[in-house]
């Protein structure tokens, strides 16, 4: 147990290392033998690990790797939770009725909204996993897929947008996504910024990329 | 590559760990046993001197069979005039300097 835990935590390591820095992965991993055979391994690979974020924090790619580690779990995945709880409430009214923005009374727009619920349901579904998807390609930093969920979310929140319109839903669980939906935004931004500024100075991870 | 600022504890011990035997090529794990210091603060250490030029790594191939080559460390002549520089170091104990 203590040597596959110890052996996860120095793999982590290497990989928060990074390209510029492999030799001193694997020299850290060849001297891990040696602690392994000392008895040591998992003081050893923590003390590693230490040292890999010591390096990233002092690395421009490496404080770009943190910030959008931070934005995907603190902004994409509680947002994706968020989407999630708006999908499990929406299941609960399939059967009773979706409250609406007005009184409702008109049957016709009563079955309108009835008939949209698996819609939405799987609007709202679509727009949780988009974001589990988003902070996953963000954190690997594949870019182009992050426009294209990006792409993907916008075209979701217009059409769910739409839906709440045309059929005069209660447009409360929209109107406070926006808010957040335009702080990811420019912090997608931001960091796309901050990521074509190391490019053009020739980061030697991200050109490795 | 400025080396203006004073040599902390740690360094100061890494130096004179080196300098004691400065021909000799030294493993990391060897090196943290003599110091003291963890692997947490050895390795960015030693990645430090080495992009200043005061100490040199290689690989070095292993003592017995079937095992990985092993990153070994030494001073560069640069290294050694800097350690000579150096201040002496003060006998700390081994947990302080680990978590210094």
């Amino acid at each position: 147990m203590t040597a596959a835990l110890s052996r996860a935590v120095m793999s982590l390591a290497g990989r928060c290392l990074g390209t510029d820095r492999q030799e001193w992965a694997l020299a850290m991993q060849a001297e891990f033998e040696a602690a392994a055979e000392d008895g040591k391994p998992l003081a050893f690979a923590i003390g590693c690990l230490i040292a890999a974020w010591r390096e990233m924090v002092k690395q421009g790619e490496g404080r770009l790797a943190l910030a959008n580690y931070a934005l995907a779990l603190g902004l994409l995945i509680p947002m994706a939770v968020q989407q999630f709880e708006q999908a499990v409430g929406f299941s609960m009214f399939l059967g009773a009725g979706i409250p609406a923005r007005s009184a409702g009374q008109n049957p016709y727009l009563i079955w309108s909204q009835n008939s949209a619920a698996p819609v939405l349901l799987v609007l709202w579904l679509l727009l949780g996993i988009a974001h589990l998807c988003l902070a996953w390609v963000l954190v690997e930093g594949d870019w182009p897929r992050v426009v294209k969920f990006g792409a993907l979310i916008g075209a979701a929140t217009i059409t769910l947008s739409l839906f709440t319109g045309v059929l005069m839903l209660d447009p409360s669980p929209l109107i406070a996504q926006a808010g957040e939906l335009a702080i990811e935004l420019s912090a997608l931004l931001a960091s796309a910024r901050w990521h074509s500024q190391l490019l053009a100075n020739g980061s030697p991870e991200l050109l490795a990329r | 590559m400025s080396r203006n600022r004073r040599p902390s504890k740690q360094m100061l011990i890494l130096l004179e760990t080196l300098s004691a035997r400065a021909q000799q090529w030294r493993h990391g794990y060897d090196l943290m046993k003599e110091t003291g210091l963890l692997s947490g603060t050895l390795y960015p250490l030693l990645m430090r001197m080495t992009d200043q030029g005061l100490v040199e790594a290689e690989w070095r191939e292993p003592e017995q069979l079937g095992r990985p080559a092993r990153h070994a460390y030494r001073l560069t002549a640069a290294g050694i005039a800097f350690a000579r520089t150096a201040p002496p170091t003060s006998p700390v104990s081994s947990t302080k300097l680990a978590l210094a």
